[in-house]
């Protein structure tokens, strides 16, 4: 397929744009999805990094809060068996630390102070058990923030032992300092762990524990206060399995089996994704993180991304976990897609509107090239204008294409004039139609035709009307011919009928296509009226023998004579019949009238003799040109020669005219050259000719028929003997010929030939010499 | 009248030959009556009488010889001498052959052409007396009924076998009816014997049998 140079521009230009901005557009795309979700993975480990600090954070001063208290129980720098002052120390440190939901103290006596806040009255409340003297009192006080009491009451009915507590068994167990696991606060019903640390005596012994209790609900505020994505969430799962801190915190607590308030474990919490993601990292009853792992998950058709951190240490087996939808970081970029895609589009338009027309500006100076070559092409435009402003390349392409124009010019102005001035009728003719394409002055000549009226013409129209129909180049006719030799009839203009030989060929393209034919013609009509004249003389002679017209006008003549000589003689007669009859009748008048009678007779006598003597010749003499005669005669026997094999050569000299009877010497000339041809049939030998020549000899013509064959057998009596083996036909036996030569005044005689070959002479009389005899 | 008359016909279409012809010939006493061409002569003349005729071999049209056909065909009494500015001897023989009395190459001399003219009237004569009598036979030949004329041609037919009893016996009749018959025939016919008819009818010649 051939593409215009405006055509590509057009592409190149725009679509290239098109197709750049697309590739642009679609790799940002993959490439900011890629980031994106890098990025998201890259949140949640920060997130859970955030969560571990805050945790830490959050735990951090209670530790020091509770091991100050101790520390200082220890040290008796408060008399820890002094209630009233514990509980100054434990409020001091309450109001000091938010996080704290209560600090306590319990001793080995049973003896416990236990400060706490109490929500509900926006206030603190002190429960102080006493052991002293084996008496045990409960005595609880609130009081607002500036410690004065808003309460005191005691409470007879409560049963409180710190030491059957778990914290304080730890702790004295242990002897350090120890953090529970978490569970649901008693009092509150809120998530928290406890913090216990032991008061020791002087000598290792234990006095009693310092407990500190810590909400860790804000934990839960503080996760559901992150944004992780658009609905991503992050959690933190105990080492046991239990879910201790969810945005939710609804979801912390629930119920077992003993009807006691806990915490989900992470295969049972409410959070569906949550157990997807994380639920198959609990084994045995343990949930166990070595090192921070990112992972992906597919949750109800949806692709999530995931990540959990090792614990935050010993004491706190706590181990974070986040998840979030992978949309929540690629929805964005999915949206912008289809507007980045519009964009794309539009600005590929644009781009390939400005493409087009910069594609425009670049081939307009080729458009106007090629208009330019179409116009000098079909000769609307001479090569010669000067070439508008354009490339470099297309100016070089234009000389060249100058340079071409012009040797094409020259060889068709050469080609033109060989045409135009070609002896021979030249045309070209259109190989589809017939029709004439171009016609030479000679064509017109021979037709009569003037060119303009040819041009809307076939030939099939100048062929002759009684001839069958012409079909040369006719493309009805199925195959053309690629080349046509053929002598026809034509009729010109003038109606005037004229032979032509044809020769055409027919000129081919370079794809082998017919262009046209290519015709010569000649008008051959004056050779074709002396192969006629040469016809007519051969049928002539052939007529010979039954040729009377001569005897006939004689006879006429004759008939014409003998009437009014009959009328004459009868009426002579009938004059001398009635003088008779008459008395006395003159002598002389009846001897006159018999005279005239006899006459009359006489002069029929005449008649009859002469009309005799016409009849024994038949022949007429005249006065003739030998050569054109011995010429034609040459071309009747040339097929017979041909055959034969023989060369006939004809050397007339330039001869005066002659006096004889031309049918009869060009019949003597004939059966002499036959009888030549004949002879040399008979040989084998190659070279075979027969010279025919003429010249004036002695007051005659002398024509010789010379051969060069075998020669005539000395035993053949010549002009008797030899006619008798003469094949019948037109020719005539050696005695008639010389009969005919001797009646036209001449003779007629052999002579043999040295090496080989005979020669016949005869002799004609000239024209002059006719007249000076008579 | 008839054995008096001379009666000679011209045909020439040469007015001056006609002209000449008729005055010298009427001068010797014939009668003369010229005609320019074939057809006028062939309008003009019955064939009734006996005459001769000169004719022209070579006339335009209908020439001599074609004509002297057509007198042939037409069985009148005629005699032809042809005159002839040709003078061929091949025309001269089919003019002869055709029965013409003689054959005159113009110019010929009067006397000539007379003593021609006589011996052919002679000949016509002739013809036209044996052409009456021909007439005068078949004429009495027709009145024969049919069974006399199946006897006559039983007789012609086989002249050798011509007794009553022969005849009676080809034709399935006694020979006494048959001489009944033969009375009958020959009263008829005006003959005095078979014989005498069987001669008649070979003169007459072929054209003597009934048709």
């Amino acid at each position: 397929m051939r593409i215009s140079l405006g055509a590509m521009l057009a592409i190149g230009l725009a679509g290239l744009q098109f197709i750049a901005v697309l590739a642009v557009v679609f790799s940002s795309y993959v490439t900011s999805e890629r980031a994106l979700l890098d990025h998201a993975r890259e949140l949640l480990s920060d997130v859970g990094t955030n969560a571990i600090e805050h945790s830490r954070g959050f735990l951090s001063p209670a530790r020091g809060a509770a091991e100050l208290s101790a520390r200082l129980a220890q040290d008796q720098v408060i008399a820890s068996d002094v209630p009233e002052l514990l509980e100054r120390l434990l409020f001091q440190q309450l109001q000091f630390a938010p996080q704290f939901s209560g600090l306590y103290h319990g001793t080995e006596d049973g003896s416990f102070v236990y400060v706490m806040r109490d929500p509900e009255r926006d206030a603190f409340r002190t429960k102080i058990i006493r052991t002293g003297g084996g008496v045990r009192t409960t005595e609880l006080i609130w009081r607002d923030k500036d410690y004065s009491v808003l309460e005191r009451r005691m409470d007879p009915a409560d049963t409180y032992d710190p030491r059957t507590r778990p914290w304080y068994v730890l702790a004295r167990d242990k002897l350090t300092t120890v953090w529970t696991d978490p569970y649901i606060f008693f009092s509150s019903q809120r998530p928290g762990i406890t913090l216990a640390s032991p008061v020791l005596d002087g000598s290792g012994g234990v006095k009693g524990i310092v407990g500190v209790d810590i909400e860790i609900s804000d934990i839960s505020s503080f996760l559901a206060r992150l944004r992780i994505g658009r609905s991503g969430r992050a959690l933190i799962i105990h080492s046991n399995g239990d879910v201790i801190a969810h945005p939710d915190k609804a979801l912390l607590k629930t119920v077992d089996s003993n009807g006691q308030l806990r915490f989900p474990d992470i295969q049972h919490v409410e959070d569906p994704i949550a157990r997807a993601a994380f639920g198959h990292l609990m084994d045995n009853g343990t949930v166990s993180v070595e090192e921070e792992t990112l992972s992906q998950f597919i949750y109800n058709g949806e692709t999530y991304v995931s990540v959990v951190m090792p614990p935050i240490n010993d004491n706190l087996p706590w181990i974070t976990a986040a998840y979030a939808p992978e949309s929540d970081f690629t929805q964005v970029i999915k949206m912008n897609r289809r507007d980045n895609i519009w964009i794309a589009v539009l600005v590929a338009a644009i781009t390939g509107l400005c493409g087009l027309g910069l594609a425009n500006y670049i081939y307009k100076p080729v458009r106007a090239f090629a208009v330019r070559s179409a116009l000098i092409s079909q000769g609307e435009l001479d090569p010669a204008e000067p070439l508008p402003a354009t490339y470099q390349e297309l100016e070089n392409a234009n000389a060249t294409l100058m340079q071409q124009i012009a040797a094409r010019r020259a060889t068709e102005m050469e080609y033109g004039k060989t045409f135009q001035l070609s002896s021979r009728g030249m045309a070209q003719i259109d190989a589809e139609t017939g029709r004439f394409l171009r016609v030479n002055d000679k064509v017109t000549d021979i037709t009569g035709y003037d060119a303009a009226t040819l041009a809307g013409m076939t030939f099939a129209e100048l062929a002759h009307p009684d001839d069958p129909r012409f079909l040369l180049f006719d493309a009805a006719q199925g195959s053309l011919p690629h080349e046509i030799n053929r002598e026809l009839r034509c009729q010109r203009r003038d109606g005037s009928t004229i032979w032509v030989a044809l020769d055409a060929i027919m000129i081919f393209n370079l794809d082998g296509k017919p262009l046209h034919y290519v015709l010569t013609m000649e008008d051959i009509t004056q050779a074709r009226q002396t192969e006629d004249q040469i016809a007519e003389l051969s049928r002539e002679l052939s007529n010979l023998s039954r040729d009377k017209t001569l005897g006939q006008m004689a006879a006429g003549l004759a008939h014409e004579l003998n009437q009014p000589l009959t009328a004459i003689a009868q009426n002579a007669d009938s004059a001398l019949y009635a003088v008779d009859q008459l008395a006395g009748a003159d002598s002389e008048l009846r001897a006159t009238l018999h005279e005239i009678a006899e006459q009359s007779m006489r002069a029929g006598e005449i008649i009859k003799a002469l009309r005799g003597f016409i009849r024994r010749d038949e022949g007429i003499r005249s006065d003739f040109d030998l050569t054109d005669l011995i010429q034609q005669t040459g071309h009747l026997v040339r097929a017979e020669a041909r055959a034969a094999g023989v060369k006939v050569s004809v050397e007339p000299g330039p001869l005066p005219p002659i006096h004889a009877n031309r049918l009869q010497i060009a019949q003597v000339l004939v059966n002499l050259i036959r009888n030549a041809i004949e002879a040399l049939a008979s040989t084998s030998q190659a070279d075979r000719q027969v010279r025919i020549t003429a010249r004036v000899d002695n007051g005659h013509v002398l024509l010789s028929v010379a051969d060069n064959g075998p020669g005539v057998d000395p035993n053949i009596r010549l002009f008797t003997d030899f006619e008798t083996t003469k094949p019948s036909g037109m020719g005539l036996g050696l005695s008639i010929c010389q009969s005919i030569v001797q009646a036209n005044g001449g003779r007629l005689w052999h002579e043999r030939r040295e090496p080989r070959g005979a020669r016949f002479n005869f002799t004609v009389d000239l024209a002059e010499v006719r007249k000076g005899a008579a | 009248m008839s054995e008096t008359e001379r009666l000679v016909f011209i045909v020439d279409d040469d007015q001056d030959i006609r002209t000449s012809l008729t005055r010298a010939l009427r001068q010797r006493g014939f009668a003369v009556e010229a005609f320019e061409s074939a057809r006028a002569f062939l309008a003009a003349f019955d064939g009734s009488r006996a005459a001769c005729l000169v004719l022209d071999y070579g006339m335009p049209e209908v020439n001599g010889l074609e004509l002297q056909e057509e007198l042939n065909r037409l069985q009148w009494p005629l005699a032809v001498v042809f005159i002839t500015g040709h003078g061929g001897v091949r025309e001269s023989v089919q003019a002869m052959r055709g029965g013409a009395i003689d054959f005159l190459e113009k110019p010929f001399r009067q006397s000539e052409l007379v003593e021609r003219i006589e011996s052919a009237l002679d000949i016509a004569r002739e013809r036209h007396a044996a052409q009456a009598s021909r007439q005068a036979f078949r004429t009495r030949f027709s009145r024969l009924t049919e069974r006399e004329t199946e006897i006559v041609e039983q007789v012609l037919a086989n002249p050798a076998e011509a007794s009553s009893k022969e005849i009676g016996l080809a034709l399935g009749i006694s020979p006494r009816t048959v001489d009944h018959h033969r009375a009958r025939i020959l009263e008829k016919l005006n003959v005095r014997s078979l014989v005498e008819l069987v001669r008649l009818a070979t003169t007459v010649g072929g054209e003597g049998q009934p048709e």
